[in-house]
């Protein structure tokens, strides 16, 4: 079975059209796209039903992370040998995908995008100084090598994703899913990617103050 | 004094509560007791406050009003503690319900 793409989606009905389309035109090796649509109260499922993606519904909205695991739980019950984790707002490349795959299948279990090995494009400076922090935070407690933290643009293969533990439901699962490779010692690599922002993908982003809420999640909870 | 005969009312209604509660089977015989207990201690805080103030002497707080307060932060923070971890277990098991839900609204249009 060719690749699935997981697109966990929440009120992105302006863009999850085009983001599903770029992937149908931009990235062949992708067999099935998946939205899961995180109890959006916009028109995001339609959209994405019409763009010819597959659509899954959480009747609320349950976060980031839980929306990625219902996505990965369709994957693995389905059959799917490789899935790629992508972002429904329109900062990633479709292009790119390529890329991860053809390192993915050099023998790694998952494979990481990295903005500091690619390209960021405009991001802004206080943002730069937070990642900074959390990429330092993530080098100390994990003791990955690697150069880029919290970034939805990954490769995995499905039995290695079977392995991991992933039930921050919020924001935290991406530092979730870092720990994870460390403590099951999954074989990782980084490729670069592009990521852009605009003014879409800030506002839509993740604030500065996340940062601390994520702590909040990985500490207390 | 006023404030004893005040509070002591407070604390009889609260009991009043507890023991509604018990009989329309909301609370467990268990939770009943323990909650009994707390109060019952309150109440002989307010009755005997002398001893709440040998008790403070013995582990070395001057005032009995003090070791009170202290004590009831104490509760308070372990109380909410327990309501965090109660709230986000109560958390996943909606995500859990919701993915499910999910998936099998998939299935039902295949």
């Amino acid at each position: 079975m060719k690749p699935i793409a997981i697109i966990p989606a929440f009120n992105e009905a302006a863009k999850i059209s085009g983001v599903v389309a770029g992937i149908r035109n931009n990235a062949q090796a992708i067999g099935d796209i998946l939205v899961v649509d995180d109890g959006s109260g916009d028109d995001t499922a339609n959209q994405a039903r019409s763009a010819g993606a597959l659509v899954l519904r959480h009747k609320l909205n349950r976060g980031q992370g839980a929306a990625l695991k219902t996505g990965i739980e369709f994957a693995s019950r389905s059959g799917y040998g490789t899935a790629v984790f992508f972002d429904a707002d329109g900062q990633m490349a479709p292009e790119e995908i390529g890329s991860l795959l053809s390192k993915l299948a050099q023998g790694y279990d998952v494979v990481l995008g990295s903005r500091n090995l690619g390209r960021a494009v405009d991001m802004p400076p206080l943002k730069r100084v937070i990642k900074l922090a959390a990429l330092v935070f993530t080098r100390l407690t994990t003791g990955l090598r690697i150069t880029d933290t919290h970034i939805g643009f990954q490769a995995w293969k499905m039995p290695a994703l079977a392995r991991i533990r992933l039930d921050q439901d919020r924001m935290a699962h991406a530092s979730q899913i870092l720990s994870e490779i460390a403590r099951k010692k999954l074989k990782y690599a980084e490729v670069p990617v592009t990521i852009s922002y605009d003014a879409y993908s800030i506002k839509k982003g993740q604030s500065g103050w996340n940062a601390f809420k994520i702590l909040w999640d990985l500490l207390i909870k | 004094m006023l404030i004893q005969i005040i509070l002591l009312a407070v604390i009889a209604l609260i009991v009043l509560r507890l023991a509604v509660k018990l009989r329309s089977e909301e609370l467990s015989v268990k939770q009943f007791c323990g909650w009994l207990a707390i109060w019952i201690l309150a109440a002989i805080a307010v009755i005997r406050p002398d001893l709440t103030v040998s008790l403070a002497n013995l582990v070395g707080i001057g005032r009995g009003s003090d070791l009170v307060v202290y004590s009831a932060l104490i509760f308070l923070f372990y109380f909410i503690f327990r309501l965090l971890l109660r709230l986000e277990k109560i958390e996943k098991n909606l995500t859990k319900v919701v993915r499910e839900e999910a998936l099998k609204e998939y299935d039902r249009q295949q």
